[in-house]
């Protein structure tokens, strides 16, 4: 810590900060154009001039100049306010200042700026610019003209998003933000750049000319859509979602959001939205009233015979609610996502660490020395996660490896090494690393103590790296090497994402990764351990809910088994959409169509709810209260952004009726339900609405680590076929995505990622219509040819309903495939 | 002071009044001189044969009654026009604030100051009937 003076106030602040953040810490305010709290200082727009006694009262900009002991230093004498003024008063001078139509305007730090500093005139003259304005994007519109050359959004996209798409362009007075060669704007559209834009030359096309930043109400609440959990503010007017508002104190992240997080709203107030409940009469739906709608689901609860699938999308108090209509309906068979995207978790660190949740957290990401990214690029699958990521690597040196069965946007940072594998050889991989550790006698002391290191040793025994390297076409050296460097690092992190359509990140690879991280003592302390970063926004609350069966209960593809053979009766579904997310849309879809009545709560007439017997309208994330988990167990509180769209009712409420209705003890309101989740969920104990504030608490996690022995699976390699992976886009999560109309701009159908060599080979172009067969039906995608597939392998996103790849696609690890134009 | 007095006083006040000209008017016969800085109802100020108004929102933003709606829309040139601009007369005090707040002299207040009418949707001005007549 130094001391200084800033005006005539004795403070302290840390060796490493600037002038400015010590001002800041301080509570004095020091204005500025160029600054973000995440991004690097870079001294470009000389507002935060400032004099320090020391430098002979020469104007220094403060957010570049580090603090030294004993420094003097003024913000606001009268000579600094001249030449802030002038310095305005040279950003005004092009500047088109067309503030009534600028969406920018009442949220713009140059208006402010203007107002607070009164220049009314300007001494000088000059022409205005006249760059052409980017109209065309769906998402980012850019006006070029407004920029004050801030640089923050070039420094974003390169520091945090680790994209490069936008870059100072041209030289001099024609200086200006642009993409490669001046040409359009093709990115990961985040929407990064446009968040921290100081003015309004990159706004939120989806947003222009709604409403005023001012007429807004400002609604904290957490995304709905991946595990990651961001915080995320929405704006709100006349009941709608217009748009989401950047807050750079916002969560872990600092406001960083994703293109499903800040572009991905609309479909909270989508036209689509299901308004009044249907029934089926005379083999149509037909809108009916709650009374008689929840009269007949009620009966056939009654009837028995019930069984229940749910998303992993509804609130920590639902989940309770939807078990308690279980319990009273006498059924013990409720599970959620297809029943094999929780079970790393449910199963494979119940055995592995004797709990059912992740040992590591985000945060722990830039804490750590050396992080490991397994299967699926976790940027990908939780582009915020992504960017913790990227910093880590790229600000703090940490090490990246990256072990899957095709490239990612991770494998991209300096520095990082991906080891391509064969795909369905992960577990033996993971394997041969934990072997490579014991034979070098790397094990960390304790191993030897955890139960099952004896089996583990005996097991691993006929494991030979060299065998495993041929097989999984990983070379002998590499596998040792990163063995090595796992072992030798003094805090190592495993990132590992799982989901519904991510097929082979069970719980098998969940208890070889577990095995691996003991082995070496990467686990217990901060920066190591493993994150198992889950699917959709509450899965980890699905699963720290207990909504999975037990052991004399049916888990979700023997409920589906029952409906078709007849012994499940009655199926409520919330929130699921099995038809299209479930493997085997054959199988899935006949099944539902077999069970005698299927009751859908939904927010959209998805393919599912358009089997159903009786739909009931339920209410998105924006509209109800609750908690929800994230990946690494943050529990956080959600209010209300909205009114409830038409007649719905938040699936809390229809729980609670259901429940009244069949004889239990009818909840309160969601706080007492999660009061009632605080007294009797392990590490939830202490949390109450109000304790969770806005930033939420973890759930601390209990670890009792055990050696489970996983034998890897045989090849199932089938000679002449492609292996086709399954998996998450960037740009979407879940099904949901798909009525979010940012999402669909970017990306707007499912496609096929093929390497260039099998394009070539089977003479297939960009964009050619394939027909994929497998053994158990096939589906229709374009092809995108892309560098990062190999050989042999390809790859499609699932969350489309116009193509869905469950018609292919069993569930199986790796499903192999022929092409056909 | 003798109490007669102050009544003979103001007798004499009413008696001159009898010889002056009268203030009211035979309205509607008669029609009144409106002061050109009245404050009738509202007028939306045309150029280029469109709405001067951009739809910056400041209007409904002042206006203490809340009782202008504005809806902006993009048109062909991608700028920003009023797609909805509507003033609820039941509501409106008729202060003028919106405008003095309204930075490009896109609505001014008339003359027309005979507002009454028959139902209360016909209270609502909508863009069109607030236009300039030229
Ligand atoms: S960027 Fe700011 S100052 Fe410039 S026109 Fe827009 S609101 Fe006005
Ligand atoms: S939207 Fe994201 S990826 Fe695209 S230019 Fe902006 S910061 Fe970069
Ligand atoms: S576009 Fe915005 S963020 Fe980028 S340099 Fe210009 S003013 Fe700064
Ligand atoms: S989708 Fe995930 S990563 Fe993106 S903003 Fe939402 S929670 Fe964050
Ligand atoms: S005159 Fe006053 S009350 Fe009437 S519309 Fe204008 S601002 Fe509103």
């Amino acid at each position: 810590m130094v001391n200084l003076t800033i005006d005539n106030r004795q403070v302290t602040a840390p060796k490493t900060a600037t002038i400015y953040e010590a001002a800041e810490m301080n509570g004095i305010k020091i204005p500025i154009l160029c600054h973000d709290k995440k991004l690097k200082p870079f001294g470009a727009c000389r507002m935060c001039l400032v004099e320090v006694e020391q430098m002979k009262g020469r104007q220094i900009p403060a957010c570049t100049t580090p603090v030294t002991e004993g420094m003097i230093i003024h913000t606001a004498t009268p000579d600094i306010i001249k030449a802030r003024k002038m310095v305005l008063e040279l950003l005004l001078l092009n500047h088109p200042i067309d503030c009534p139509v600028c969406d920018k305007g009442g949220d713009c730090d140059l208006q402010n700026l203007t107002y607070d500093y009164q220049v009314n005139g300007n001494r000088f003259t000059d022409e205005k610019f006249h760059h052409q304005i980017d109209y065309n994007n769906p998402l980012i519109e850019r006006d070029m003209n407004r920029c004050i050359l801030c640089g923050k959004c070039a420094r974003i996209c390169d520091e945090i998003v680790s994209f490069g798409a936008l870059t100072f362009i041209d030289r001099g007075i024609e200086t200006k933000i642009g993409c490669e060669f001046d040409g359009a704007l093709n990115c990961e559209f985040c929407g990064s750049c446009v968040s921290v834009c100081p003015v309004g030359s990159l706004l939120a096309r989806p947003f222009k000319f709604k409403a005023r930043f001012w007429s807004l109400t400002k609604q904290k609440t957490v995304c709905g859509y991946c595990g990651t959990g961001c915080n995320l503010t929405l704006g709100v007017k006349d009941n709608k979602v217009l748009t989401t508002i950047y807050d750079q104190e916002q969560g872990f992240h600092k406001g960083q959001l994703c293109v499903r997080g800040r572009f991905g709203y609309q479909f909270i107030n989508s036209e689509k939205r299901l308004t009044k409940p249907m029934l089926r009469k005379n083999g149509t739906l037909v809108a009916v009233g709650w009374d008689e709608a929840l009269d007949f689901v009620v009966g056939k609860l009654k009837g028995g015979n019930v069984a229940a699938l749910s998303t992993a999308r509804l609130t920590n108090e639902e989940f309770v609610l939807f078990k308690k209509v279980m319990e009273l309906s006498g059924s013990k068979d409720f599970d959620h996502s297809a029943g094999y995207a929780h079970s790393a978790l449910t199963e494979g660190f119940a055995r592995s660490f004797g709990t059912t949740a992740s040992p590591a957290t985000i945060p722990d990401i830039q804490k750590s020395n050396f992080l490991l990214v397994i299967k699926s690029d976790a940027y990908e699958t939780h582009p915020v996660a992504g960017f913790e990521i990227n910093m880590a690597v790229k600000n703090k040196g940490v090490v990246l490896n990256i072990l899957s069965d095709k490239h990612g946007k991770l494998g991209k940072l300096p520095g990082a090494k991906t080891l391509l594998h064969v795909p369905g050889s992960e577990i033996a991989l993971v394997n041969a690393l934990s072997k490579v550790i014991l034979d070098g006698k790397k094990a960390a002391g304790i191993a030897s103590s955890v139960v099952g290191y004896s089996q583990l040793e005996q097991s691993l025994s006929d494991c030979s790296v060299e065998a495993v390297a041929a097989t999984c076409g990983v070379s002998v050296n590499d596998i040792i090497e990163l063995a090595n460097d796992y072992s030798a690092a003094e805090k190592a992190l495993i990132v590992f994402p799982v989901g519904l359509a991510y097929p082979g990140h069970n719980a098998e690879l969940a208890s070889a990764i577990a095995n691996l991280a003991i082995l070496a003592g990467k686990i217990g302390s901060e920066g190591s351990g493993v994150l198992c970063m889950s699917e959709k926004n509450n899965s980890q609350g699905a699963v720290d809910m207990g909504f999975y069966p037990s052991q004399d209960g049916k888990n979700a593809q023997q409920i589906l088994d029952g409906c078709a053979s007849g012994t499940v009766k009655t199926l409520f579904i919330a929130g699921e959409n099995p038809v299209v997310s479930y493997p085997d849309r054959t199988k899935t879809a006949a099944a539902l169509d077999k069970v005698d009545c299927l009751i859908v709560s939904e927010l959209f007439l998805s393919e599912t709810a358009a089997m159903a017997d009786v739909v009931l309208p339920a209410c998105s994330f924006a509209e109800k209260e609750g908690t929800f988990t994230a990946a690494d167990r943050r529990v956080q509180h959600i209010k209300p952004a909205i009114r409830k769209i038409g007649l719905s009712r938040s699936d809390f409420e229809i729980f609670g009726v259901l429940i009244s209705r069949l004889g239990g003890e009818v909840p309160v309101s969601s706080a007492t339900v999660f009061s009632e989740i605080a007294s009797n969920t392990s590490g939830y104990a202490g949390m109450s609405y109000a304790a969770l504030g806005e930033s939420g608490a973890f759930a601390p996690v209990d670890i009792k680590p055990a050696f489970v022995d996983v034998k890897a699976p045989g090849q199932t390699r089938q000679a002449g076929k492609l292996a086709l992976l399954t998996g998450s886009s960037l740009y979407h999560c879940g099904t949901m995505s798909q009525y979010g109309e940012g999402p669909m701009h970017v990306c707007p159908e499912g496609y096929l990622e093929i390497s260039r060599k099998d394009a070539a080979n089977n003479k297939i172009s960009e964009n050619d219509l394939l027909t994929v067969t497998s053994a158990s039906g096939s589906v229709q995608l374009k092809a995108r040819i892309t560098p990062r597939m190999s050989e042999g392998v390809v790859f499609t996103p699932y969350h489309f309903s116009s193509a869905s790849v469950n018609q292919a696609w069993n569930g199986t690890e790796v499903t192999w495939v022929t092409l056909n134009k | 002071m003798n109490p007669i007095t102050p009544i003979i006083n103001g007798l004499k006040i009413t008696l001159s009044h009898l010889f002056k000209k009268p203030v009211t008017l035979q309205y509607p016969d008669e029609r009144p001189n409106v002061a050109q800085r009245y404050r009738g109802l509202h007028a939306l100020n045309v150029s280029h044969n469109k709405a001067k108004c951009v739809a910056c929102y400041l209007c409904p933003t002042v206006c203490p009654a809340k009782c202008i709606t504005v809806e902006a829309g993009e048109d062909a040139n991608h700028d920003k026009y009023a797609e909805k601009y509507e003033i609820d007369m039941l509501r409106c005090i008729f202060c003028g604030y919106c405008v003095e707040a309204c930075p490009v002299d896109a609505i001014r207040m008339t003359g027309q100051f005979e507002l009454a009418n028959f139902s209360r949707e016909d209270f609502v001005f909508t863009k069109e009937r607030l236009l300039e007549k030229k």
